[in-house]
Formats: structure tokens, sequence, C-alpha cells
């Protein structure tokens, strides 16, 4: 006996041997469904009290049955076959095949019986019990029926040789029973020895208890098998008390455990056991019931002979040992170790079971062709199982795998192989789901697993599905990265990208044919990304919400305005929203900080993005990264192609050819600060181009904002013009444009509009479709103080010109006009300073918006910003006023200073040019009219001026006007405006305001003025009219005007005497009434010119006549210079 | 003289992986792998056992499992594990990389000569 029926338990022991099995050609699955009905026939009641057990096979070696004397359960007893028939002619064929199998098992057969299947007609109609007719496989309703009967025979003959063994007489003559090995042993004994009685006895008795114990006689056979035991320990017959012994237990095992020990052997996958099993759980339900009966008497006894459950073990340690002493009972050795691990299962006694099958591995069986092998380690392995060591089971599945495809097996069963090893891997704490080695530290013991994944992916390869390969490699390499060395990185790389060149890794579940599903590998350890940053758009193409939608965020997260229980949800805070929005239809970017664990470069291809919410246009990139990188920034970007909320999911990668998503839930090392961001309607894109050069230039505060900048260098007061080009490059219209400007830094003080332009030009080209473009003129007018240090200004006195508002005669004023003195600067620090370049920097908005991001209510904005260096042109040092001859006018000095390094013109109105040469500083009076009175605030009104600065402006505007000075650079063919207008000091102002009453003097009805010589006849009389406007806020007067006239020498005498060159017609003093605001009086008087000459009129007031609380100033009437002549003038003649 | 050395000395985890393993024959490593793998479905069924009457609470001294008091050297060994534990620096769960205790093993490995 060679094979090893290592599916047999104790319980087996009471169960009869049927074999099924096929004559002349039967279609398999016919076969087995027929099959199948004979065994569910494991069962059969014969009388009340009385049941028998059925063993069926469809296979037994006649080998093994030889055996049948030695154990009866061994025995083939019964044979059913199973034959088709198509006609009669073929019956008498059948026939003889049905005995010729017959004979094979002819010496132990108690009967047998032949199903015929296809065969109708005469020959059916035959009575015979041995054959049964059917007309075709499905017409055989009564086959369990005759299984039944078939049984009940059997059981007959069995109880008849029970009876017929259990009665033998010591009278007669016992043969001896012996196994086959032992028969030469025996030739020639002595037969009559006391020592062989003996030993014939035993040898029966063991038989007759087996015979009870098929018989269902439990309590008989235990009482048969301890005097079996008795009677051959006394002989030494080791090997029959072997037999003896665990016939005991096989006894107390039945009695003991009822349910069976067989009970947990599921999902055994050798097609003999499936039918046999389902046989056998059936009857195990059925025992339960029957098993003990209600007469107390024979339990007790029962009881007494039974073996406890710690003795049933020790007894099966006792057999062992005695089949161990026999080398030709290895079969019957492992078998008992077998069922022994299957009872120490069901106690629950897994160490002592695993000492049992340690010594089931070490039974030498002889040579073992492959598949005995194969069927050993996987029994093996099922019985650890079984006990509960999953890594032994998982071992001995292993070596069962490798034993499939050994190098001596002609035709290397791959598929069985990698279905064994698939059986494995719980053993090695293994699972294909890469989920389970994500979090926490890895699970097993790594450098088996990492063997048994290099097997998987050998054997998948050699049964022919790449695919499959593919998937256990990307495992490999997810999960085993950590645990492999450089070398094999490079090794298991090398032969996925080998692998991947036929047959691509994707990311849909494989599924095995036996329906194990392979769940899909992300890549996500290579690379390994570290963070995910979604990024808000570039500034130029951030979208803003129109203001006046207030509120709307704030209702729809809580009722309260304020609630102090802030909503804190952690599990949220990965899809929390965004604060930006993205724009449909323009390229949006998300940052990952990846790194490559590899120790060589790393190409990634095909990454992109993974979303949902919206329709999302991925630019997947290519990346290649370093060995062994450090952080490395990847910018992955798409294009949103609706509106609404999108999510980034994740991202997927092509990495040697297996393309992977990876989801970032199942990352949870992945730093995000929230992956959902809104996605607004399409709003239009400007693109803007300048005339002046763009900037590289240092911003004095942030430029983040800016979308472009332009920088240019500027003397003082020179004006600019930049020409803005605005183009519609997105795809909607542009339909409104705002422009505003700022001024950023706000040290310098601007004077005047730093940037102006007109936008309603540009605004009639709206809307703008994609592709046109608008043109814009912006200038730039850079006008900074021109004054020079405080200090320089202080002293405005200090070349003894005294500012007042006094008239000064022409005279003077002539001696003033040449001192134009050339007065270098001073010190080198100074210099300095008066080169600094100032900085000036303003920022221009276009806001633009149209389409449906419009309709939204968002907007865009792009701003350009403006950097002007401003160098210092012209400076004035120094300004003083002198009164000019008529009251209108007055003169400004200034001192002007040319601290840039090229010759200057300064050239002002109404003047002569004045060539400035480098560091050179020169004196300029310029004319200026006075300005009005009306607007000019008290000096002491301090808080009006400040309450009224726009109106003061506007006055101011108008002096400046007055005052500008072209300056020119020659050399550089550069000009520009200087303004006096920071320079300007209180007092300088009150000098240049025009006085609040207005004096007009009209000689002959022309208005006359400090510069006008009025001609005259002599004789003639002429008319004087003083006029007096009060543009003051209060009332003047009432006043008395004295008109005095003289004569000037031109050397410093003047002559009041001219009692007899002039005479007053009427008086020489005018009254004035009281003038309201906004009134004027006129007063008139003559004069008569007696002489020739040129006579002065001093009109001046009575001291007591004026209210003195006024100033001086605004009493200073012109002075009158009239000729008197003989003749009359030429023009007028 | 060196019969009575070890040939392969693992200390494994309580969660069933290596935290450290040496083997001598350097060449058939992955062999001691398996047996030391395999091994440990006794201890797991020496644990199981021990935690069934413990309730919760796992008692996780199991006493000698085999005579190793014999050779003497588990003593040693538990000693530089415990040095080993005792290193700040030494995240318990992590493997052990220490070349105090790469000595004290090697002491006791079988010298292949």
């Amino acid at each position: 006996m060679s094979v090893p029926d290592y599916m047999q338990c104790a319980e087996d022991h009471q169960t009869v041997l049927v074999v099924v099995q096929p004559v002349g050609i039967v279609p398999e699955d016919q076969f087995f469904k027929i099959y199948k009905r004979i065994a569910s026939v494991s069962q059969v009641n014969i009388r009340d009290s009385q049941r028998i057990l059925i063993r069926y096979r469809h296979h037994y070696l006649p080998e093994n049955n030889e055996w049948g004397d030695f154990q009866t359960h061994r025995k083939v007893v019964g044979l059913i076959s199973i034959t088709t028939c198509a006609t009669s002619k073929e019956w008498p064929q059948t026939a003889e095949r049905f005995h010729g199998q017959k004979e094979v098992y002819s010496s132990t057969l108690y009967d047998s019986r032949l199903l015929v299947f296809g065969l109708s007609g005469e020959i059916t109609e035959q009575q015979r019990t041995d054959v049964a007719f059917y007309p075709s496989f499905e017409e055989c309703s009564d086959v369990e029926k005759r299984v039944e009967d078939f049984v009940e025979s059997i059981y007959i003959v069995l109880e008849s040789k029970r009876l017929d063994r259990a009665t033998d007489k010591s009278g007669d003559k016992i043969p001896l029973l012996c196994v086959p090995f032992e028969k030469k042993d025996f030739v020639g004994l002595d037969t009559d020895s006391r020592h062989y009685k003996k030993r014939c006895q035993g040898r029966m008795r063991k038989h007759v208890g087996d015979l009870c114990l098929q018989a269902g006689m439990l309590q008989d056979a235990l009482v048969h098998y301890h005097m079996a035991v008795e009677l051959l320990r006394g002989v030494n017959d080791f090997l029959w008390l072997g037999a003896a012994l665990e016939g005991l237990c096989s006894a107390s095992v039945i009695f003991h455990y009822p349910g069976g020990t067989a009970g947990k052997m599921m999902g055994r996958k050798q097609s003999i056991s499936q039918p046999l099993d389902a046989g056998k759980r059936h009857r195990a339900g059925a025992l339960t019931t029957n098993g003990i009966s209600a007469d107390t008497s024979t339990e007790i006894g029962r009881a007494k002979n039974c073996l406890s459950p710690e003795d049933i073990i020790e007894k099966y340690k006792e057999a062992i040992s005695y089949y161990g002493k026999y080398k030709n009972a290895g079969v019957i050795e492992l078998e008992a170790c077998v069922k022994a691990v299957r009872v120490l299962a069901i106690q629950k006694r897994a160490r002592e079971a695993s000492d049992f099958l340690q010594n089931a591995v070490y039974i030498n069986l002889g040579q073992l062709s492959e598949e005995e092998k194969i069927q050993r380690y996987s029994i093996l392995s099922e019985l650890y199982e079984l006990i509960g060591f999953h890594r032994k089971s998982a071992f001995f599945k292993r070596v069962a795998a490798m034993q499939c495809v050994a190098p001596t097996i002609p035709e290397p069963g791959w598929r069985a192989c990698y279905k064994l090893l698939l059986e494995t891997l719980p053993g090695y704490s293994l699972s294909l789901d890469p989920k389970d080695f994500s979090k926490g530290t890895h699970r097993g013991w790594a450098a088996v697993q990492m063997r048994l994944l290099h097997e998987l992916v050998y054997a998948s390869r050699r049964m022919g599905n790449p695919a499959l390969s593919v998937r256990h490699l990307s495992f490999l390499l997810q999960t085993m990265l950590d645990f492999l060395s450089d070398q094999e990185k490079k090794e298991v790389t090398q032969s996925l990208e080998n692998y991947t060149s036929k047959c691509p890794g994707g990311m849909e579940i494989i599924t095995l044919p036996d329906g194990l599903k392979l769940p899909p590998v992300p890549f996500t350890k290579l690379p390994i990304v570290r963070s995910v940053k979604l990024l808000n758009l570039p500034v130029s193409l951030r979208p803003h919400k129109v203001k006046g939608l207030l509120g709307q965020n704030i209702s729809n997260a809580s009722p309260f305005i304020y609630s102090p229980i802030i909503m804190h949800n952690r599990g949220e805070e990965r899809c929390k929203k965004i604060d930006f929005q993205w724009v449909q239809g323009d390229v949006c970017e998300v940052q990952l900080m990846v790194y490559n664990p590899m120790p060589y470069e790393l190409r990634v291809e095909n990454m992109g993005l993974l979303t949902s919410g919206v329709e999302f246009e991925s630019l997947p990139a290519a990346l290649s990264l370093p060995a062994e990188s450090g952080l490395y920034p990847v910018t992955l970007v798409g294009v949103p192609r609706t509106a609404g909320n999108i999510t980034v999911n994740g991202y997927h990668t092509s990495v040697f050819g297996v393309t992977s998503d990876c989801l970032l839930d199942g990352l949870p090392s992945v730093k995000t600060s929230g992956c959902l961001v809104e996605v607004i309607p399409a709003l239009p894109r400007l693109q803007l181009q300048t005339s002046l050069p763009r900037s590289g230039t240092l911003w004095s505060f942030c430029v983040g904002f800016l979308s472009s900048s332009v920088s240019v260098q500027l003397f003082n007061g020179e004006t600019q013009q930049l020409t803005i080009t605005l183009e519609n490059i997105g795809s909607e219209d542009i339909e409104t444009l705002e422009l505003t400007s700022k001024i950023v830094s706000t040290k310098e003080k601007v004077f005047g509009e730093f940037l102006s332009w007109e936008l309603d030009e540009a605004l009639s080209h709206l809307p703008l479709k994609p592709g046109q473009s608008v043109t814009l003129t912006v200038n730039i007018k850079v006008k900074l103080d021109f004054s020079g240090q405080e200090n320089l200004l202080q002293d405005l006195n200090d070349d003894g010109i005294s500012v007042t508002g006094l008239p000064i005669s022409s005279p003077l004023r002539q001696v003033l006009k040449p001192r134009a003195e050339t007065k270098p600067v001073g010190s080198e620090s100074s210099k300095a300073e008066y080169s600094h370049i100032k900085t000036l920097e303003a920022v221009l908005n276009f806001k633009y918006s149209g389409g449906a991001g419009k309709v939204e209510g968002y907007y865009r904005e792009l701003s350009l910003g403006v950097h002007v260096d401003v160098e210092p042109s012209v400076f004035f040092t120094r300004v003083s006023t002198l009164p000019a001859t008529s009251t209108r006018h007055c003169h400004l000095l200034l001192d002007i200073f040319n601290p840039t390094e090229h010759e200057l013109t300064v050239r002002a109105k109404n003047n002569q040019d004045l060539v400035l040469h480098a560091s050179e500083c020169q004196r300029m009076a310029i004319q200026v009219d006075k300005f009005d009175f009306e607007s000019l605030p008290q000096p002491d009104q301090e808080s009006i001026r400040f309450s009224n600065p726009k109106q003061l402006e506007e006055e101011r505007q108008h002096l400046f006007h007055a005052a500008v000075l072209n300056h020119v650079h020659p050399s550089l063919r550069r000009c520009g405006e200087a303004s006096v207008e920071g320079v300007l000091n209180q007092l300088v102002l009150e000098h240049l305001q025009l006085a609040p009453l207005q004096w007009d003097v009209l000689v002959n009805k022309k208005p006359c003025d400090c510069d006008v010589i009025a001609d005259c006849k002599v004789g003639d009389a002429v008319s004087l009219e003083v006029k007096l406007t009060n543009r003051s806020k209060n009332s003047v007067g009432p006043l008395a005007l004295n008109v005095v006239p003289y004569q000037d020498y031109q050397n410093g005498v003047q002559n009041y005497d001219l009692e007899d060159g002039v005479t007053f017609i009427g008086s020489n003093t005018f009254y004035i009434d009281t003038v309201k605001p906004n009134e004027s009086t006129v007063c008139e008087g003559a004069l008569l010119f007696l002489y020739t000459g040129d006579f002065y009129l001093s009109i001046k007031f009575q001291d007591d006549s004026a209210g003195r609380e006024l100033p001086l100033a605004w009493f200073t009437l012109p002075s009158v210079h009239i000729r008197a002549l003989d003749t009359p003038p030429q023009a007028g003649a | 003289m060196n019969t009575n050395m070890a040939v392969c000395i693992a200390v494994i985890a309580k969660e069933n992986y290596p935290l450290y393993i040496r083997s001598v024959p350097t060449q058939n490593e992955l062999k001691f792998h398996y047996t030391v793998h395999t091994s440990l479905d006794v201890v797991e069924e020496k644990i199981s056992a021990v935690g069934k009457a413990l309730g919760d609470q796992r008692e996780l001294y199991l006493g000698l499992l085999y005579p190793t008091e014999d050779y003497k050297m588990f003593r040693k060994l538990h000693n530089s594990f415990t040095d080993v534990m005792c290193n700040p620096f030494h995240n318990p769960g992590d493997t052990i990389q220490s070349k105090a205790f790469d000595g004290i093993v090697s002491g006791m490995m079988v010298q292949t000569a």
C-alpha cells in the first residue's frame, strides 16, 4: 500500500467502502451526476436501532484493498458500476465487462450492482437483482432506493460475517489474519504454538471489533478492541497492536465527537473528496440525533470502556510509534497521524497536533510521484491551517506550489502553482490590496513576502498572463519599496518595464477565473507626493466679485452673525472650499511637492489631475526626477470647461509603463490645504503692451499683484507719453472697461496730475471682440518739488532786498534787474542732495469684464505698474518777490540752480532764455500777474484755508501757469516744465495776491497803469476817473482820496510845487462812500496841464479817512504818469 | 568546539515582523527566514492561549520555548536587547541597528572559518 488517503478521519472506521465506477464509455459529467446521487445515500437505517454508514469512492487501488483484513473499512465490500448501453446487442459485452470489474475486488466484495442507462426493450424485462435498467440519465428516479436496497444487502452480509466471527469458539482453529507484506514472514511458522494462537486470537478480536464498529455496535467494538489490545500486547505483535489501539481511539472518537472530526475540512480541492465531503456532512447531522441510545446501562458500560479525550491522544501516540516500527506500514502511520491531528484540532490542542504533523512530515513513503508529493504537501498545509498554524500552512502550500513546477515535471503546472501560491498569501500576512499597506508600519515578514511576490510574478508570467505579472510586480514595487536594496529596485523596475512593453499596466481590477479580484496598484510611492496645493490664478487673471452682494457667504454658514462655537470638523478639512476661484476656460494650476525615492532617475509620464465636479481638461505633464531627489515642485495644469465646484481627487501617473490613479483619500501622508474650489463662468482676458520698456526695477512695495510694469527715467517737470495697447486675447467679448490710477509711494509731494488719460476713445471700441485691440495714451507728468532744501528758503532777505507790498518805482527795479549773480554751490554734500534721484510709483488699474462671468458679477483687474525715476532738473534755491510797477503785476525772483551735468536753458513766459551751465545757480526775475484777491483767504483764517483746498488749488493753478518755466536740456533734447508751486511760502504768496480792493484809474477814459504814459494836450482838460471795486467780503469806506501831482527829475528829486503847472478842475480830493462787497464806486475829476512836461499823479488817502484795520497793500493805487504835450500826438492826429 | 553555537538569531516584534535577523551561512539566508517565520506559529499559539485566560491583557512573557538556557545565550542576548531598548534614540518597533548588539550576536554565532 503506497497511496495514503489523506482525507481519512477517525470516524471513517465505522463506514463500509463502496466503489462506484463507470463501465465502458460513460460521459464524465453524467457519471458524476449519478455518483452524487448515489453518494447522497450515506447512511441507511436498517432497523430502529441499527444503521450503517457508507463511504463511496469512484477510484480505489486494488492494492489498498489487500489491507482490508487489517482494517475492514479499507475493504471494498460493494461495487456499483454505471454503464451506458445503446442497443441490446451491446448488452452481453457490457455484462462481461461488469464481471471483469467485479473480479478486481472479488476477494472482498459482499455484493455488487450494475446501473445500465440508455437501454430499453426486452432485455430490461428480465428480473435481476444486481442489474437495474434506466432508459436515460434523466429518467432514473429510483436510483437512491436501489442503492438503499443494495446497502441493506451489504449489511446483511456484514452482520452475518460479524456473527460468524464473533461466535467462533476456541475449539475451531482461528485463521491468522495478516497484511500483505507479512505473508512471507509466517511461512513455516509453528502454527500450534501458544504464542501463535494468541496472535491469531488477538488479530481476530481486532477484526471483530472492526466489524462491530461498521455494524454500528460501538459498545461491542470497544470491548473487542480492549481484548485485542490485551492479547496482542502479550505477544508483541506491534503492527496489529497499533491497529487495535487505533480502533479503540476511533471508537472513542466516534463516541466523544458525534459531529465528526472532518467537519472543518471545507474547501478541499481534490475532486475525489468533494462528493464524499457532502455525504459526510449529511451523515454527521444524522448521527447526532441517533448516536446515543436511551438505554442508560449501555451508556455506563460505554463510558467505562471508552477512552477519555486525553487517552485518545496517548493511544494514538502509542499506535503510531508501533506503526513506525514497520517500514511498509508508512501509509498506515501517516493516515493515523492525520486522523490524530483532526482529533486534536477538535480538541484545540494545536501544539500537540503540530507534533503529530511534524512526525508525519518525516514519514518516508518511498518513491513518491510528483503528483503525490504535491498532494502530500497540500494536505500538510491544510492540516496546519486546521490547527491555526497559518505560517506553516503557507510554507507547505508554497512547497506544494513549487512542486507543481519542479524541473523534473515534463509539463509544469504553472496554473496550479499560481493558484496554490495565491492560497499562501494569508499565511504571510499578505493581501493583494495595496490599501492594506498604505497605513501604519509594514505588516508581516518582508523578506518572505517579497520572495512570494517574486514567485507570483514568475508563475503568472509562465502562465502566459502578462497583465497579472505586471500587477504583481507593481504591487511588489509599491509595497516592498522600503525593503528592496538598490540593486533589487533596479532589477524589479527593469523587469517591470520589460513586461509593460508587451502589456501596459492599468487601473482595472483583474478578476481571476476563480473569482479572486486583484485591485489596481497605484504607484503612490513613485514618486512620493508630500503635498498638494491648488494655486490661485495669476494676479491679472483673478476674478473679483462686484461688491454689493455682501453677506452672501455669511448667511449660508450660520444663522448667527457671530458665534463663539467654531465649526470644527477635521474630517472635512480636506474637502473644505478654498477661498479663491478658478475661471472656466482658463488654465489652472495645482502644485505638488514630490520626491523620487529611487536610486536612479525616475521618469514620470502623463502626470495629470483627477478631478470631479466640473468638466475638466487635464493637460498632462512628463517629468524626470533625479535620483533620490529632495522635495521637487511639480505643477499640474488643466482647464475647467464648465462652471461649478471642482474637487481635485488625486493625480494620475504613468511610471515604468504602469498607469496609476492615485487618490488623495488613500494617501493620509499628503498635506493639502483643501481640494475644493469654485469655478466661475468664463471671463475675457486682456493683454497689455506698452510703448515703454518693461521694467525690471525694484519696486518699493510688493509687486505681487502687478501683472506688468514699465519704468522710465524723467527729469523733474518732464512729460512722457505712454501708449498702452490692450488686446483681448481671451474668447469672450470685453464689455466694460474702467481705468483708475493710484500713486503708491507717497513720500514725495506730487504736484499736478501724475497720470492722465482720455478713456472715451477706447471705450467707444467696446465691446472688444476676441483678437481685437485698442490703444490708450497716458500722459506721465512728473512735477515734484522744485525747491531746494528747506533751510535755503528760509532767509529771503539776505541780499537786502526788502519784500514789501509798497510800490517800488521803476528806477529801482532797473537797478535790480541786472543783478543776476553767479553763485557756485558751496559744499559737495549739498550737491549730492541736489542730484538725488527720486522715485515715483503708480499703478494703473484696468477693470474689465464680459461674457458669462460678467452676468455673475465678476470682473478682472489688470494692473500696470509705472515706475518713474525722477532726476532733478532745476531747483529754485531761493524765491522772493519784487513789486512791479503795476499793482496788477509782481516780479518773482527765482534763484535757479542746475543740478544736472548738462547745460540747461530756462525759458520763462515773456522772458529771454537763461542758460545755466552744470551746477550753476542764477537768479531770474519773472513778471507775473497778481491773482485774484477774492478767493484768497485771510492769512489768519487758516482753518478756512484748509477746509477749502480745492478752491485754493484752482487759484494756485492760475498762478503757476503764469509762473511756469520751460527748462530745456539742449544736449539731451529734452524739455520740461518747472513749477514754483511748491516753492512759494506764505509770505511770498501774500505778495502775489491781488488786493481785494481793485483800483482803476482812467485818464481820458483810458485805463492807466504804471508803465503806461497817458498823453494829453497842454490846455486841454484831462478827465480823471478813480474806480473802486470792492471784492472783499466786507464793506469798505468811506474813504477820502487826495490827488497830488508832482514831477520826478529822475535824480531823486521830486518837485511837488506845481501850483503853476497843474490846475484841478474842481476838487483835488475825492470822497468815496461806503462800498459794499461786490460793488463799485466811481469818482470823477479833471485836470488841466499848463505846461508841457512829464507829470506824475500820486493818489493818496487822507489819513483819517480809511479804517486802518485793513492791510496797507489793499490801498495801493497805481501811480499815473501823464505827459503833457504842446501839439497833439501824431497818432492822435 | 563550536558545535553548540547558533546559526541564526532573530528578534521578532510582537506584531510579527523581524526587528533583527542574522544567520551565519549567508548564502542561504532565505531558508532561515522561512524557518524563523514558520516557527512563529507556535509563539502565536502560545500567546493566544494565554490571551484567552487573561482577557484583553496579553501576557507577553512566554517563558522559555526551548531549552535555550542550555546554551547560556538567551540571557546575553536579552541583556543586549535591553540595552538597545534603553537607547533614547531608538524607537520601539524599528529594526535594530546597533553595533553593540551586532557584536554580541556575532559572538554567539558559529564561526565559519
